[in-house]
């Protein structure tokens, strides 16, 4: 009986570790139906890249904000700053970079470190 | 004799085996309990969410990622990435049918109800028919983004306080009913349907004597002639109003106005026959040049197409 419950015990805490690693590894706990606030920061950031883009061509900065509001985040301007500012200090893709400054020029946020990043108007090309 | 030493040895034998330290039946029995243990701990316990994939998100938030990737795809016109992030949303069946079905609902709904949506929507209707999809969005609104969704430069906030508007200063016709009938019978001209309307432009004046007026003007095709009786919409949060042009027959048969109140944003837009403005018109506060505190005003232009 002894070495009945020896084994037991030492097996249950095997075990217990086996199961806790499977819980939180490979079979973790996916949850649905999540805010968008809860999008890891990657997904975010592209979100905010999207909305960019959206914001080059129809320049509604309205809707731009609005759309972005989706994240949750306090303060949209400021966010996009942010975005674009990290985009450039690790050294993303420049098109993005370039989406990301027309978007934060948009909300008066064009920084030092975007000047260098903003779209050269070429002369006869818009106004 | 023989019976009674072979007993005796087998007996020995037995003793003088040597006795295992594990329980096979304890070890499996202990392995299976604490993995089971181990998942329900692991699963139960409160999970602090990070990471979070698209696929994960609220229907809702799934439809406003798609309008992302709709307006990315407008812009750059890159249709595999596009379909790729649609693919990572995991959405059932054919994903660009679902950006096909996400546009329908936007489109059924009061999302529609300004330009950014307009435009949202149209891109995506741009992005599934340019795939050879089909949605029920094509019925109700065009793919074609008319001239009416044109940028207004005004230069005011964003900002929409919640303060009660007023009525507008031009009723809408109702037909008399109940109330007093007054002297001054007001007969509004009609005139045939017309096809949609465009946005001409829109500009701002600070006068104390029209302090926070909207001033419409609608005119016919060659941009002259007003229309009179058409409806043109205010909306505001919380509220909307509809009044008409050609009931100030003294300030021209284009002509209809709304007063508005003090830091409230109206959206401003003819209901069915143009879009709505793409940005809101603000009643921010301004200096007159004689110095005295108004509201600022608008004067809006829109123009039948043909």
């Amino acid at each position: 009986m002894k070495r009945f419950l020896i084994s037991f015990f030492a097996a249950l805490v095997i075990g217990l570790v086996i199961g806790l690693y499977l819980g939180w590894v490979p079979f973790p706990v996916q949850y649905v139906d999540s805010p968008a606030r809860d999008l890891a920061q990657r997904y975010q950031d592209d979100y905010t890249v999207m909305i960019a883009a959206g914001y080059r061509v129809d320049l509604d900065l309205t809707g731009a904000v609005e759309r972005l509001r989706v994240l949750g985040v306090e303060n949209v301007a400021q966010h996009v700053q942010e975005v674009a500012e990290r985009y450039i200090t690790t050294s993303r893709d420049v098109a993005e970079i370039q989406l990301l400054v027309v978007l934060a020029e948009g909300m008066g946020r064009l920084t030092p470190m975007m000047e260098p990043f903003r779209p050269v108007m070429l002369p006869g090309q818009g106004s | 004799m023989s019976e009674s030493s072979a007993s005796s040895r087998s007996r020995t034998r037995q003793y003088q085996r040597p006795r295992r330290l594990i329980s096979w039946f304890g070890v499996v029995l202990g392995v299976s309990f604490g993995i089971v243990g181990g998942l329900l701990l692991a699963w139960s316990q409160p999970v602090q969410e990070y990471d979070t994939a698209p696929w994960q998100l609220t229907a809702a938030d799934r439809s406003a990622y798609m309008v992302a990737i709709a307006l990315r795809y407008d812009s750059d016109g890159d249709v595999g990435r596009a379909v790729q992030q649609l693919i990572d949303l995991r959405l059932p069946g054919d994903p660009i049918e679902q950006m096909a079905v996400a546009a329908c609902e936007l489109a059924t709904t009061g999302y529609v109800d300004n330009a950014s949506g307009l435009h949202a929507v149209r891109a995506m209707m741009r992005f599934y028919q340019a795939q050879g999809r089909s949605g029920c969005a094509d019925q109700v609104i065009s793919v074609d983004d008319p001239a009416s969704t044109t940028i207004v430069d005004i230069q005011a906030p964003t900002s929409t306080p919640t303060l009660p508007p007023p009525d507008t200063k031009t009723p809408t016709p109702d037909g008399g009913i109940g109330g007093t009938p007054t002297p001054n019978i007001l007969v509004i001209p009609t005139s045939p349907p017309q096809t949609d309307f465009t946005f001409v432009n829109a500009a701002t004046f600070c006068d104390s004597t029209r302090s926070g007026l909207i001033e419409v003007y609608v005119y016919d095709v060659n941009g002259a002639t007003g229309i009179p009786g058409q409806a043109v919409r205010a909306r505001w949060d919380g509220g909307e109003s509809t009044f008409f042009s050609g009931l100030k027959p003294e300030r021209g048969t284009a002509y209809a106005d709304f007063q508005m109140s003090e830091n409230l944003s109206y959206i401003l837009d003819m209901p069915g026959r143009a879009d709505p403005l793409a940005q809101p018109l603000v009643a921010v506060t301004c200096t007159t040049a004689e110095g005295q505190r108004a509201v600022i005003g608008y004067r809006v232009t829109f123009r039948a197409l043909e």
